[in-house]
């Protein structure tokens, strides 16, 4: 048995952010929402854990009020209870780490499962900030997870090697995207999650100061972009340019 | 400014190292592998950590190096390690934290940051009292200094975390980081076969073959760390040519440093073409030995 709390974030559907090239901010309003990459594949291993362990899986997402669709699709996977908490405050990881940690100590778990960088805001602050917060131990960019009666023992990923390592339960785990594939649900189960409750709590935001934004514009592109069709044209050109470079 | 600068990889080391010592005084953090070559980058001190490492560990060792030379500011590179460690020791010190940055400047204590966002699309500016940042790989050249760094040996405390086993990777043992022209291959070679007319580009130019995601971990046609991108090597060479490679956002992110980009793709509305210099729109099979032809 592993009772599992597994953390996933929503996240504006990427592809159809489209750039105010006035402005050069993001065109965010109507973008829709889908599930961050890395949490569905935080998803889908809670859920083969509790397939092959037995057990419970409850997810956690800190989102707003349009969170459910997101919370729909982690039951459809297989998850067996969802809280949303209403209340995300954007760029800014200490707070996300903190409210999703005072969730936490409420819910009895042997694992927390997430993400080790997300795929919208790229920070792959919050599983070591939980870690410190919960003191629990941190088994990092697990590409394999075992479970046993009172240890987790994880496959992980670095740059140079892979090592396993192994703690106590409970312990947090972040997993590497390469861990599975997520699975595409039947249309019955996805049917199924949407008449099943979430649980939706609502916290006051904070304003903090502790960081400011002082912009959020795309880079301007100083390339060239001389781009040739005829390659009569095209190729000498670049062959001067990787003589230049070569020297 | 006293600067704290932990990596376990020597050219994040180095690279942030040299782009800290302009600002302040750096006590540099590192292996003891590669402590005598990171002594040359212009650290005060280093020190060089004997045996096994952990995120709990290095986030301790941080916090009591942190305490005992007074330093401003720590900074750790974005690696795994490096940000897990980082967000522990923001706990611990109860500091603030910017990660993944790719420029700062002080404003007295203030700094301003610079990082990218939504999947790489946009860049963030900030302003914090932060005292932690994570930074993401490739902030600048390393360049060395005249003045050597005094190495002191140091061990990291205990983790709470059992080391089982160790597996080195399928690797190549490649260095495109440090790689002066890069040819980069993406999904477009369309078989793994393709690479023997890529290389003898690579050849004439003497430079490194590189690959995009796919290529490097779905379809494993060249080791994982010949990947560039978001979670693959963010590179900075002379010239970039991208061969097959679409130039989806995640990819450009590890590429944008690059002072020249070429792109040969036969997609005339592929977004390689918005981040190159030099654009050639046809097929690479029927390119790439024209170019080589011309070169030799
Ligand atoms: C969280 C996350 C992290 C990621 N990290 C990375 C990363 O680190 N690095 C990375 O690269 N990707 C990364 N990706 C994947 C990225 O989104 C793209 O899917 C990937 O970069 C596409 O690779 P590609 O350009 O090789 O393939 P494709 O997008 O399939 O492009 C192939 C291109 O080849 C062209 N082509 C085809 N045949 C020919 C021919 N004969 N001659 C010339 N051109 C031809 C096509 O027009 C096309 O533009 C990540 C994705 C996510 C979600
Ligand atoms: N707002 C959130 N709600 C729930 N989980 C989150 C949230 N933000 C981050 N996470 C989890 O933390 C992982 C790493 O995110 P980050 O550290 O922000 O890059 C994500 O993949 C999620 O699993």
């Amino acid at each position: 048995m592993v009772d599992i709390i597994v953390l996933i974030k929503q996240m504006p559907d990427l592809e159809q952010v489209k750039i105010d090239s006035n402005t050069r901010e993001p065109m965010i309003k109507n973008v829709p929402k889908t599930v961050e990459i890395l949490s569905e594949h935080a998803v889908e291993e809670a859920v083969r854990l509790k397939e092959k362990y037995k057990g419970k899986v409850t997810a956690i997402l800190l989102g707003n009020e349009q969170s459910s669709a997101i919370m729909k699709k982690a039951f459809a996977i297989g998850a067996d209870e969802g809280i949303i908490i209403d209340g995300y405050e954007e760029h800014n990881p200490a707070n996300t780490a903190r409210i999703l940690a005072s969730k936490i100590k409420e819910i009895k778990h042997d694992l927390v499962i997430l993400g080790n960088q997300s795929a919208d805001s790229i920070t792959g602050l919050i599983p070591g900030m939980l870690s410190g917060i919960l003191n629990e131990p941190l088994l990092g960019n697990a590409g394999k997870i075992e479970v046993t009666e009172t240890t987790v023992k994880v496959t992980r990923i670095l740059e140079e090697d892979n090592i396993e390592i192994e703690s106590p339960l409970p312990s947090i785990v972040s997993i590497s995207q390469e861990i599975n594939e997520p699975r595409l649900p039947p249309v019955m189960q996805i049917m199924a999650a949407g008449r099943k409750p979430i649980k939706t709590e609502k916290i006051a935001p904070v304003v903090s100061k502790a960081v400011t934004l002082v912009s959020n514009k795309a880079p301007r592109s100083e390339r060239k972009k001389l781009i040739f069709e005829d390659m009569d044209k095209g190729i000498p050109e670049v062959v001067k340019v990787l003589k230049e470079g070569m020297k | 400014m006293k600067f704290l600068v932990f990596s376990e990889n020597l050219g994040s080391l180095s690279q942030m190292i040299t782009y800290l010592r302009e600002k302040g005084e750096v006590i540099g953090v590192g292996l003891e592998k590669s402590s005598s070559e990171a002594s040359n980058f212009g650290a005060s001190k280093l020190y060089s950590i004997k045996g096994d490492i952990l995120s709990d560990s290095v986030a301790k060792l941080l916090e009591e190096l942190f305490k005992k030379e007074g330093v401003d500011n720590i900074f750790l590179s974005s690696s795994i390690l490096g940000r897990e460690a980082a967000g522990i020791l923001s706990v611990a010190l109860g500091a603030g934290i910017v990660p993944e940055i790719n420029e700062i400047s002080f404003d007295g204590s203030k700094a301003k940051t610079k990082r990218f966002y939504l999947g790489g699309k946009t860049v963030l500016e900030e302003e914090s009292q932060a005292k932690i940042f994570t930074v993401s790989p490739g902030i600048s050249d390393a360049i060395k200094s005249d003045k050597k760094s005094e190495i002191f040996s140091i061990e990291a405390p205990q983790s709470k975390i059992k080391i089982v086993s160790r597996q080195s990777k399928k690797a190549e043992g490649s260095n495109i980081e440090n790689a002066k022209i890069i040819v980069c291959i993406g999904r477009g070679l369309g078989k793994k076969e393709g690479i023997e007319s890529v290389k003898p580009l690579v050849e004439a130019v003497h430079g490194e073959i590189a690959g995009s995601r796919p290529v490097c971990l779905d379809y494993q046609w060249l080791g994982e760390d010949r990947q560039i991108g978001l979670s693959g090597k963010k590179v900075r060479p002379a010239i970039y040519v991208g061969v097959g490679v679409s130039g989806q956002i995640q990819h450009i992110a590890g590429m944008r440093g690059s002072k020249i980009v070429i792109a040969i793709n036969k997609d005339k509305t592929a977004p390689i073409f918005e981040e190159a210099d030099y654009g050639l729109v046809g097929d690479l099979y029927q390119i790439i030995p024209k170019i080589v032809e011309k070169l030799s």
